[in-house]
């Protein structure tokens, strides 16, 4: 056999006694598990755990020094890993910082690779709908109707419509994410009238694609790099020097990618692109140029990808951008940084399970007295807006993009 | 005094004693194991449960082929606690390399019938993906695939089906004399049953001495002298599969160590240096430890960041080839008949051995047992199958029927294989005891009942070498209590044994954690000390515990 053969059979013993080596990149991860001391604070933190219980989700401890210490037998722990929403909560409390979130993807590749039959039905849908057209959900068959439900969605809350752009070296690449690209299209249009009012040089894709993220969090990792790969692809070819996103979970992706795959362009949430490129200044003269604005009283929610997954220093903008604005009065939800339970895929084959977890924020909302809730993603928006409109509540729920946009003035 | 009659007495509980138990009770014979401590609680227990191929061997063909066999064989008999490990040795420079081809050779010779390729050269880029933590100027490695059982369940595995063919099992009970006639021939045993505190007496012709490394004190108290060359190993664990494949490397002294990936934990291994310590209390020393991470650095400079909860430490009872050094002693054994040099008569003694050979050796000392008692019977322990072997465990169907987690109901079947439909069993009775008692293996509260009812346990260390109970990355911290209480009920102890008990495990987790304490390690022994000393208040108890050697002194 020459060495060439050799490697082949190597891969195919690997394969038949289920181990998928470590990638480089995954040993930081890999190591950090290790230092679990099976201490539970975790535990009283998981927001899983607290809302299905340990013997339905065994927890985070239990991905630390049981679920997660042998590969070979990853695929035995597929009725707990699935269930994990990836907030980072179990991260973020640890004494000892074991990145929990990410060794759950990796046990979830594992079981992708080894055991697809494993793996949730609802999560290989989504499979193939990224195969299929390179996005998470399934996009519409017809562009007129795309349009027309775009334009109703602008006429409903007043957000004027501007062109799309697609041109090379922009200063800024918009990304708008797959779900505000074929689902919430108000945020995408949202997020391009603020941009224009600001005059920001900026793109679209030619061809949106998605960032990988949903691939990654199945276990999906050859799509997730393929799609990764491909989107460096493009935001080298536009010779962007900024990406910017309205999405949470494409904020984190994108500014974990951009380190990984050193795409030169750093990733931001248009949050932080406004407080940061923007500044307050010209933001408080923008906002204080509309006419009458009506008095409203909102609560906010703090997505996971946005405070756990890239920094809690982004929810603060939020906030002070909103007390900026004339007429709005905030009111801190004591769960405002509860996961809403559609994380990790979670919503996408259980969604009792992520419909349980988003309850404590309901209740806690309800204890605001807020008329609306504004969340900066449109995920979080999804997830929490349907469980409200189930549970016959009036609170009302708006992405932060739509809600800024709904309150700039007319460009002059 | 108990007096009562057999065909032969088996001293030791190993993985020797345990396979000649086995043997002589499915050949018919009215057979007693008797084990001073518990099962696979030395030497056995200590070892990384590889069945080797026997590839360090060349030099001896006929070891060689007889592992071959042997791996055949417990591939056939006890698939359920079998794992084939594949692995790499690195090599980085030539000389490695040309130093190498003879292992090669021989070890590819029997490769066919284990269903394993023959040795085989990787590319450098191939073997960093494969291993990635690999040193990045590796020249080539060497691949190939060896076999590793669970050296604990075996040993239970082979004294329990000895006991399902009539054998008795006694553990705990220490032999003190022999009863020894003017011919010189063996009447009786006297042993002291370690539990009761009394001293007991069977009638036996013959006894087979399995005692690993104090079969020369066994001798002793019939008067016999035998040479034995002790040999001191020891290993160093990993919380969990640090390495996506074995690593092998050859040490600063010439000698070959390994890494090898065992369970849910990894395993470096081993140190060889002659002893005439205790056995019982032997710790690993720095040397040791120094010597098996400097060695494995060489080729993968992170080991040393890599969590250690723990080393073990053994003894290998080798025959008394001297003036060589350990790698060059025959890993064949021998069976001293010392009635044959005009000693007594119907003693037989082993000497050296492998794990992989228990079963051979087994085999041959029965064979002569039968030829002393006038028998002809066929040996059929390689065709039989051990308890649980018997049929392929749908783990996911089991648990959607029981609603166990499919990671509990896997490691159990890696126990039990078949047999663990009886813990499930009683769950359907109890199922509050579905209760996860130890988190990290993890262990149910069924199978802790199980495993007190009908695998003879009498402690928490007895109930870690039937079910790993404290063996990960925690070491106890959270199951001790836990499991000490459903012991105590099941047993009846009182208050001072049990916490006696949870001394003594603690004591003997304690051990193997301190000789290697750092790193990560450390954070777990300041929660563990919280939870023992702070909470539990086990510093200032006043039960009647006396200090173990290798704990420090008031």
């Amino acid at each position: 056999m020459d060495e060439n053969e050799a490697f082949e059979y190597v891969k195919s013993t690997l394969k038949k006694e289920k181990i998928t080596p470590y990638h480089s990149d995954e040993l930081e991860i890999v190591k950090s598990i290790g230092a679990c001391i099976n201490c539970g604070l975790c535990i009283n933190h998981c927001p899983v755990v607290a809302s299905v219980g340990l013997d339905r989700f065994s927890g985070p401890r239990s991905i630390a020094v049981e679920l997660s210490r042998s590969p070979p037998e990853f695929w035995a722990t597929a009725d707990k890993v699935y269930l994990c929403t990836g907030c980072g909560t179990c991260r973020e409390v640890c004494p000892k910082n074991v990145n929990i979130p990410e060794i759950v993807n990796i046990v979830r590749a594992n079981i992708f690779e080894h055991r697809p039959d494993l793996v949730p039905k609802g999560l290989m849908i989504v499979k193939e709908i990224i195969e299929e057209h390179n996005l998470a959900f399934e996009p519409w068959e017809d562009k007129e109707e795309k349009e027309e439900s775009r334009d109703m969605r602008l006429e409903r809350l007043g957000i004027p419509y501007i062109p799309d752009v697609v041109k090379e070296n922009a200063e800024v690449l918009f990304y708008p994410g797959c779900q505000a690209e074929e689902r919430a299209q108000e945020v995408r249009e949202a997020a391009k009238a603020i941009l224009d009012y600001f005059d920001v040089d900026y793109t679209l894709l030619d061809e949106f694609s998605c960032c990988s993220l949903p691939s990654h969090l199945m276990g999906d990792a050859k799509t997730a790099r393929n799609l990764a790969h491909q989107l460096k692809g493009k935001v080298k070819k536009l010779g962007v020097k900024k990406v910017v996103t309205t999405c949470a979970g494409c904020t984190s992706n994108l500014a974990d990618l951009s380190v990984r795959d050193e795409w030169g362009a750093p990733a931001y949430h248009l949050l932080e692109y406004l407080v940061e490129e923007i500044g307050f200044e010209k933001l408080a003269d923008a906002l204080k140029k509309v006419a009458k604005p009506n008095d409203v009283h909102v609560s906010v929610h703090d997505p996971c990808h946005l405070i756990r997954h890239t920094s809690r220093q982004v929810m603060e903008h939020a906030l002070n951008i909103l007390r900026l604005m004339p007429g709005v009065r905030v009111t801190e939800s004591v769960e405002h940084d509860n996961c809403c339970g559609g994380g990790g895929m979670v919503s996408f084959h259980a969604s009792e399970v992520a419909n349980s977890v988003v309850q404590e924020n309901m209740m806690a909302l309800e204890k605001t007295g807020a008329e609306r809730l504004v969340t900066p993603c449109p995920l979080c928006t999804a997830q929490i807006e349907n469980n409200l409109f189930k549970s016959g509540s009036s609170i009302e729920v708006d992405d932060l993009t739509v809600f800024i946009a709904q309150r700039l003035p007319k460009k002059e | 005094m108990t007096d009562s009659k057999f065909d032969v007495v088996v001293i030791g509980g190993g993985s020797t004693g345990t396979a000649v138990a086995r043997d002589c009770a499915m050949r018919g014979l009215r057979t007693l194991l008797l084990e001073r401590d518990d099962i696979a609680s030395a030497t056995v227990g200590t070892c990384a449960g590889m069945i080797s191929s026997g590839l360090k061997y060349r030099d001896e063909p006929d070891i060689m082929k007889m592992c071959s066999t042997e791996v055949v064989y417990w591939n056939h008999i006890a698939r359920h606690i079998v794992m084939k490990n594949p692995i790499l040795a690195p090599l980085l420079d030539l000389s490695d390399a040309a130093s190498d081809s003879s292992y090669m050779e021989s070890y590819s010779e029997h490769v066919e019938e284990r269903d394993v390729p023959a040795m085989m050269f990787l590319t450098p880029d191939a073997t960093l993906e494969i291993e990635p933590m690999l040193h990045p100027e590796i020249i080539a490695s060497v691949y190939y695939e060896e076999y590793f059982i669970d050296p604990f369940r075996l040993c239970l595995l082979q004294a329990l089906d000895a006991r399902n063919h009539g054998a008795e099992i006694r553990t705990y009970c220490e032999v003190i004399d022999f009863e020894i006639n003017d011919k010189q021939e063996i009447e009786g045993v006297i042993f002291y049953n370690r539990v009761f505190g009394t001293t007991e007496r069977v009638t036996t012709k013959l006894v087979v001495n399995a005692a690993g490394p104090w079969a020369h004190k066994v001798a002793k108290s019939a008067k016999e002298e035998l040479h034995i060359r002790l040999n001191k190993g020891a290993h160093v664990i990993f919380d969990r599969r640090i390495v996506n494949t074995g690593i092998t490397v050859k040490a600063m002294d010439g000698r070959w160590v390994y890494l090898f990936p065992h369970e849910n934990t990894t395993l470096l291994g081993t140190t060889a240096l002659d002893t005439w310590e205790d056995p019982d209390t032997l710790v690993a020393s720095f040397d040791e430890i120094e010597y098996l991470l400097q060695s494995m650095e060489t080729v993968l400079p992170s080991i040393r960041e890599a969590r250690i909860i723990r080393t073990m430490t053994g003894v290998r009872p080798l025959v008394p080839d001297f003036k060589v050094p350990e790698r060059n002693v025959t890993r064949g054994y021998r069976i001293v008949d010392h009635g044959e040099n005009d000693g007594t008569k119907g003693l037989l003694s082993f000497l050296g051995g492998k794990l992989v050979t228990c079963r051979h050796m087994a085999e041959a000392v029965t064979d002569l047992v039968c030829e002393k008692l006038g028998k002809d019977i066929a040996c059929t322990t390689h065709e039989k199958p051990l308890p649980g072997n018997e049929d392929d465990v749908d783990i996911i169907a089991l648990s959607k029927e029981y609603d166990i987690s499919l990671h509990a109901l896997e490691r159990m079947r890696a126990r039990r294989g078949t047999e663990m439909l009886k813990v499930l069993e009683m769950t359907k009775e109890h199922p509050e005891w579905k209760t996860t008692i130890c988190t990290c293996e993890p262990i149910i509260e069924a199978e802790i009942r199980l495993s007190i009812r009908e695998e003879f346990p009498q402690t928490l260390n007895d109930l870690r070498r039937r079910l790993r109970l404290g063996t990960g990355p925690c070491q106890g911290t959270f199951c001790t209590y836990k499991a000490a209480s459903i012991l105590s009920e099941e047993l009846g102890l009182a208050g001072d044994d049990f916490l006696v008990d949870i001394l003594d495990f603690r004591a003997e987790r304690w051990k193997g954690i301190r000789q290697s304490m750092r790193g990560e390690q450390l954070a777990q022994e300041e929660l563990a000390q919280g939870m023992y000393a702070c909470v539990g208040n086990l510093d200032q108890s006043d039960v009647d515990y006396d200090l173990k050697p290798w704990e420090e002194g008031h």
